[in-house]
């Protein structure tokens, strides 16, 4: 279960490989378009509340939920949420009872073994034994998951260290009291100071800050926000690179500036774009918590809502920041594989903020280069949502961070704007950015 | 509707290389404009000018004596020379947001839409996507969209460029017919047959430099008196070589062409012709608007 984790992103970044590869496959209708298409279409007639910025955002949505890349997408990552959800829970085994053999059982042999399932979390299901030897046959046909009798605890295959499913730890508890039992009878105890020693809880530990069962849920609610955001916007920053490639390299481009701004022109694809992948996230989190309260899942079941509109507020800063910078880099190049040389480059920060934050959230420390990445623009969606995970995050903390995004995120979108008008009439090759600075519009 | 459109100095450089030199003429409305030079005269760049697409080093692009501006801009239509359109996009829906782009509300860019494609016969292929067209039916697409929301001027870089007859002829009558309801219509083109037969007048640029303008009577009657004549017995027109003031520039198939000077009396070219034998044709002939244009621009 530990590994699930870096299984999901090594999965999340060979997506993101693919989804470069992808770029522009378009295809029949999709099975989205006949149902979102006309929706969405009567939504953009009348006037637009953000007038030609809002038409050109309304081309942008319609056409992207048309693609056939969008609903290819959109079905792999709720089958990888579906999956990040439910097999933790079954692993687990919070929807499925231990089925225990026992051999001369008693009350008080019953008693201990009931105790134990509860002190776990596990349930369980006794099935009295006639013997020892028929107990070995069902656990064998895999008709018992475990059996019990005097001194005996018997499983079907090894438990490794590493396994920490319930199934695991219920044999280690049990192992761990009977254990302590045969300890006291050796010692002379009576049945009644044994059953005294037995019955003994650990005291309580109480501490300032929130109880460690809600930080872990918070934890592994905002791993799966960390890649829900990198997955997100590796997709939708590759539309945003390449749609504004395509705009310029097929001289539509010339047509569009001729009615409108660059700026309502830029502006709107960005909101079209970013709405879409908005949209799609909140779909995705959304359907994560019901199918985690459906399951039983203690994944994201339980994380607490500031943890959840933690991941939503950087998915949507994190688009803000990087659609300037990838809009102005789309409007230079006016070719594919000159796309593709700037496409590294600029990724080259969000695959970093996202492998140390992954790594950090992992460990289950946050560590210092986490906390100061935190309030980068560049990799505060990811190290932000870290901390907030790990509630190593104060509200004033997050705020400047938030502010800070925020206000590089302005200027950076006024340079991209230059950039572009700048650069997306320009034809004949890719336009050197040097070339731009100090140089008329074209 | 009805405007004029003033071109007034424009320039614009390109490091070493000139493209505009203080170019200035006027497109009234109500007739079509043809806007004629040799490749690399400055033609698109002019054009992108008039929609601001270009960065002017001076000059003024005006309409009805105001600069123009983006709300201008928005009721002109543009067809440039590189054709431009989402290839993935349906052609309905294109030219629908384009016409909504210029400021038409749904419902009207959906029936000027329906219209457009109508006329220029591509209604069929409302519903297929850009790429999925022919070159002449993506012309005609483009057409639409630069007519989609009843322009007032319409600016087309070389509208007719590998159109076949058909649609030379149907997109040359949707320009005449633009113009005579008002509208201003200036077109590119190299294909001067057409461009003469489309035309009222014409501005011949060279340099990014206006070198020669007006309308096509009057660049075809300008210059030199031509003549053409057949003279029985003479197919070398050996008799016209001895007449003062008169210049042989083509025979063609026993039919003489003769460019007079000034000052010669064609009396005097007809007395000369009838000496030689009997005359059975002399008439004064235009200049062909190719004729116009070799000569101004020196080529």
């Amino acid at each position: 279960m530990r590994f699930l984790p870096i299984v999901i992103a090594i999965l999340a970044v060979g997506l993101a490989i693919r989804l470069r590869r992808r770029r522009g496959i378009r295809g029949a209708p999709s099975v989205l378009g006949p149902l979102l298409g006309p929706l969405v279409a009567r939504l953009s007639r009348g006037k637009h509340p953000f007038g030609d910025t809002g038409l050109v955002a309304g081309r942008e949505i319609r056409e992207r939920l048309r693609g056939r890349t969008f609903r290819v997408i959109t079905l792999i990552l709720f089958a990888a949420v579906a999956a990040a959800v439910v097999i933790p829970a079954v692993r687990g085994g919070t929807t499925h009872a231990r089925r225990v053999g026992v051999v001369a059982g008693s009350p008080a042999l019953t008693a201990e073994l009931e105790a134990v399932a509860r002190g776990v979390g596990v349930s369980v299901e006794l099935r009295d034994q006639p013997d020892l030897a028929q107990a070995r046959s069902a656990l064998h046909a895999g008709h018992l998951d475990l059996v019990v009798g005097a001194e005996t605890i018997l499983v079907k295959d090894p438990i490794s260290d590493t396994d920490t499913s319930a199934g695991a730890r219920y044999v280690r508890a049990l192992s761990v009291a009977f254990g302590a039992q045969r300890a006291y009878r050796e010692a002379g105890l009576t049945p009644a100071q044994a059953a005294t020693i037995a019955a003994a809880r650990p005291l309580p530990v109480q501490s300032l800050n929130p109880g460690r069962n809600a930080r872990t849920t918070s934890e592994s609610t905002a791993l799966i926000g960390v890649i829900l955001i990198f997955i997100v916007l590796t997709q939708y920053l590759t539309w945003t690179l390449m749609g504004v490639m395509e705009e310029k390299a097929s001289r539509v481009i010339e047509v569009l500036l001729a009615a409108v701004r660059p700026i309502q022109l830029l502006g709107g694809k960005l909101m079209g774009i970013g709405a879409v992948a908005l949209a799609q996230a909140v779909a995705l989190v959304a359907f994560a918590l019901v199918l985690a309260e459906v399951v039983g899942s203690s994944i994201v079941h339980g994380a607490t809502p500031w943890v959840v509109v933690s991941i939503l507020v950087w998915l949507v800063l994190g688009y803000a920041f990087y659609s300037w910078v990838y809009a102005a880099a789309g409007s230079l190049a006016e070719r594919q594989d000159q796309v593709q040389s700037m496409a590294l480059p600029l990724s080259a920060p969000l695959i970093f903020g996202y492998i140390v934050s992954l790594i950090g959230a992992s460990s289950g420390h946050p560590s210092l280069l986490v906390k100061v990445l935190a309030y980068l623009p560049p990799t505060a969606p990811f190290a932000m949502t870290t901390l907030v995970g790990f509630g190593a995050a104060a509200w004033w903390q997050f705020v400047l961070s938030v502010l800070l995004t925020v206000g590089c995120t302005v200027l950076i979108a006024m340079l991209a704007a230059q950039v572009y008008r700048r650069a997306v009439l320009r034809t004949g090759g890719r336009v050197q950015l040097r070339e731009l600075l100090g140089a008329r519009t074209n | 509707m009805g405007g004029l459109l003033e071109l007034e100095g424009l320039s614009r450089t390109f490091g070493p290389v000139t493209a505009l030199d203080k170019l200035s003429f006027e497109v009234p409305s109500g007739h079509v404009m043809g806007f004629l030079g040799p490749n690399g005269a400055g033609k698109t760049t002019t054009m992108r000018a008039i929609f601001g697409l270009m960065d002017l080093d001076a000059g003024t692009v005006r309409w009805n004596g105001e600069p123009v501006g983006a709300a201008e801009r928005r009721r002109f239509g543009y067809m440039p020379e590189e054709r431009g359109l989402y290839p993935s996009m349906l052609v309905a829906q294109q030219i629908e947001y384009l016409g909504r782009l210029h400021g038409m509300d749904a419902e009207a860019a959906g029936s000027a839409t329906r219209h457009w494609l109508e006329r220029l016969g591509v209604a069929d292929r409302a519903a297929s996507k850009v790429e999925a067209l022919s070159h002449g039916n993506q012309q005609r697409v483009q057409l639409a969209a630069a007519l989609v929301h009843d322009p007032e001027l319409l600016v087309l870089d070389e509208p007719l460029a590998g159109l076949d007859p058909t649609g030379i002829d149907v997109i040359g009558q949707v320009l005449v017919e633009r113009a005579s309801s008002g509208c201003c219509v200036l077109f590119s083109s190299h294909q001067l047959d057409q461009v003469e037969d489309l035309c009222e007048s014409v501005a011949i640029i060279d340099h990014g430099r206006l070198v020669a303008s007006g309308t096509v009577d009057e660049l075809a009657t300008s210059g030199p008196r031509r003549l053409a004549v057949r003279v029985e017995g003479d197919r070398q027109g050996a008799w016209a070589r001895s007449v003062p003031g008169v210049t042989l520039s083509e025979l063609d198939g026993g039919e003489v062409r003769l460019v007079l000077d000034d000052a010669i009396d064609s009396d005097a070219v007809l007395d000369a012709a009838r000496a030689a034998g009997r005359v059975t044709k002399f008439v004064f002939e235009r200049r062909r608007l190719s004729e116009v244009f070799r000569e101004a621009v020196n080529r």
